[in-house]
């Protein structure tokens, strides 16, 4: 019993290792969807940079004499938000629906691993894909514009990231649960992919908002996890006291994954109850 | 016995093609919705990301480089467009591949019905839907923001209707393409992605570097759009747009013969190699 105690991370690891290592070898196997992915997601990018661009000062410089304008700046991290966000809502709730579709689901939920790390491998994997991907961007916006993205306080941004990952695996479990069950998956997906995108000041500060839609916005956790990043990024203004919004971020960030382990532990047992595992 | 051939049997084929294609979009509503809504959603963010750029003068820098401060219906004319865009590249074009997926595709192809009236067909539902999206996106918008110009919608209408002909030559070429290289949602988005690029969706097309502008100068949406944009918010008419209506026109004939020649070639190519059979 005790060895089994002290293998246990050891074997979390083998699963996560092993969970991991079969996405990757599942991505790399479609060419097409990987450069696919290379090619859009900055095309996305540069295309609505441009749309922006309309509107910016006729004589705009640059600010911080990083090449980068503040409004441009304040884009770029919105991008790298949304592709982040992207992988809890596509990635990660996404990967127990292809399990299913696959008809592997039940093969794996019958083997003597851990549920948590098939989502883990998974997120790891796209964590790594998003990360070139965003790398890939920032040297192409370099080459293309001469533009250079510099982070003011990289420690505070690093530990901004660390909990918007905390949240984004939160709120992938939880969305990973809700592929059990219901059937429109894709259409709940895409309603909250973009309301992150306009409600949780990713792209604009939410100052921008009407009054009731700006009180809904300041009630989502990830406001404030965005707030924080682009605060130790660009410098800009939080919407809170600065500690105060450390503390609600941080909650923030523990109470998603708590609610993911939760709500994904609660509605899988749902689902074996009813029999519904493989069937929505 | 009833002949496979002539007019009367197209005429049956079309009419079956498009109520099937019809009764697919009415099948999955979500889809249609999102083409809907996309249009509002990008001009939305749009709006926002460009007011927390510049602020309270957002909309006269943007007067500056476009002419116009009606920015929403500018916004909306482009994301309109592009929306029907990739809704006829996507059903066009992937059309075949579903076929082929669902295991239907050979026996639509050894129906007595030419290739180009099944194409045809397909493109018959997207006029329809398409159409619908534009009142919707179009229609809602100038009714709101500048309901005394409702009735410029009418001729913007009549060139986004010349402008769906090449269009569908560019998705019969596109439905060549996918039956050889397969995966049709990432070589979908990508196709959509660049047109919305070039094709001046959000921005005027000389904001473009020149090379690029060539390339945008052979896509049916640029001039769409533009015109659509000069009817509805700068009042002009049909006749004094008649250079790019020239334009649309000579693309109309040329995308449709081109697109139909690439993809009999792509299929002749695939019924000796056993193209069709793989996924």
């Amino acid at each position: 019993m005790n060895s089994r105690n002290i293998n246990y991370p050891a074997r979390l690891l083998e699963e996560f290792k092993a969970s991991f290592l079969k996405d990757l070898r599942s991505y790399v196997r479609y060419p097409a969807w990987m450069v696919g992915e290379f090619i859009s997601t900055p095309l996305w990018f540069f295309f609505f940079a441009l749309g922006v661009t309309l509107f910016a000062p006729v004589a705009s410089q640059p600010a911080n004499g990083n090449g980068l304008s503040t409004g441009m700046g304040y884009f770029f991290f919105g991008f790298v938000f949304i592709i982040l966000f992207s992988t809890s809502v596509w990635g990660v709730g996404q990967s127990v629906r292809n399990e299913q579709e696959a008809g592997t689901l039940e093969q794996f939920f019958l083997a003597p691993a851990n549920r948590a790390t098939l989502i883990l491998g998974r997120w790891a994997r796209i964590f790594l894909t998003d990360s070139l991907i965003i790398a890939y961007t920032t040297v192409l916006l370099y080459y293309l514009g001469g533009a250079v993205v510099s982070v003011l306080n990289p420690v505070m941004f690093l530990l901004g990231l660390g909990l918007y990952e905390v949240s984004l695996i939160g709120f992938g479990l939880f969305m990973a649960g809700l592929t059990m069950r219901i059937k429109a998956y894709n259409s709940i997906g895409n309603l909250i992919f973009f309301g992150y995108m306009i409600l949780t000041g990713a792209l604009f500060p939410i100052s921008v908002l009407p009054r009731p839609v700006l009180d809904f916005a300041m009630l989502l956790p990830f406001t404030y996890l965005n707030d924080i990043m682009r605060h130790a990024a660009l410098g800009t203004p939080l919407i809170l006291p600065e500690t105060l919004e450390y503390v609600v971020a941080i909650l923030a960030a523990v109470g998603l994954m708590v609610f993911g382990f939760v709500a994904f532990n609660r509605i899988e047992h749902d689902a074996r109850v009813r029999g519904s595992i493989a069937t929505s | 016995m009833q002949t496979s051939t002539g007019l009367r049997s197209d005429i049956r084929a079309l009419a079956a093609i498009f109520s099937k294609g019809l009764k697919h979009h009415l099948r999955y509503p979500g889809e249609f919705l999102l083409f809907l809504l996309l249009p509002f959603l990008f001009t939305f963010l749009i709006l926002g990301m460009g007011t927390a750029v510049a602020g309270a003068n957002a909309a006269s820098y943007f007067a500056i480089r476009t002419g116009t401060t009606n920015i929403v219906i500018y916004e909306i004319l482009g994301g309109a467009v592009w929306m029907i865009s990739w809704l006829v590249v996507e059903d066009v074009g992937t059309a075949i591949r579903d076929e082929q997926i669902k295991g239907t595709l050979e026996q639509n192809f050894l129906a007595p019905v030419r290739r180009f009236t099944l194409l045809v067909g397909l493109s018959l539902t997207d006029v329809v839907i398409t159409s619908l999206l534009f009142l919707v996106v179009v229609g809602v918008s100038v009714a709101v923001v500048m309901p005394g110009s409702i009735l410029t919608i009418i001729p913007a209408f009549l060139a986004l209707l010349l402008g769906l002909i090449p269009l569908f030559g560019i998705g019969f070429l596109f439905a060549g393409f996918v039956v050889r290289f397969k995966e049709p949602y990432i070589f979908t988005q990508i196709v959509s992605l660049v047109f919305a690029t070039l094709t001046g969706t959000y921005y005027p097309v000389t904001f473009l570097p020149y090379w690029i502008q060539l390339l945008s100068g052979a896509l049916p949406q640029t001039y769409v759009i533009e015109d659509m944009r000069r009817i509805v918010i700068a009042n002009q008419t049909l006749v004094n747009l008649y250079g790019s209506l020239f334009v649309l026109l000579a693309l109309a004939l040329v995308y449709p013969v081109l697109g139909y020649a690439v993809f009999r070639r792509i299929e002749r190519r695939a019924g000796v190699t056993g193209e069709f059979s793989k996924y």
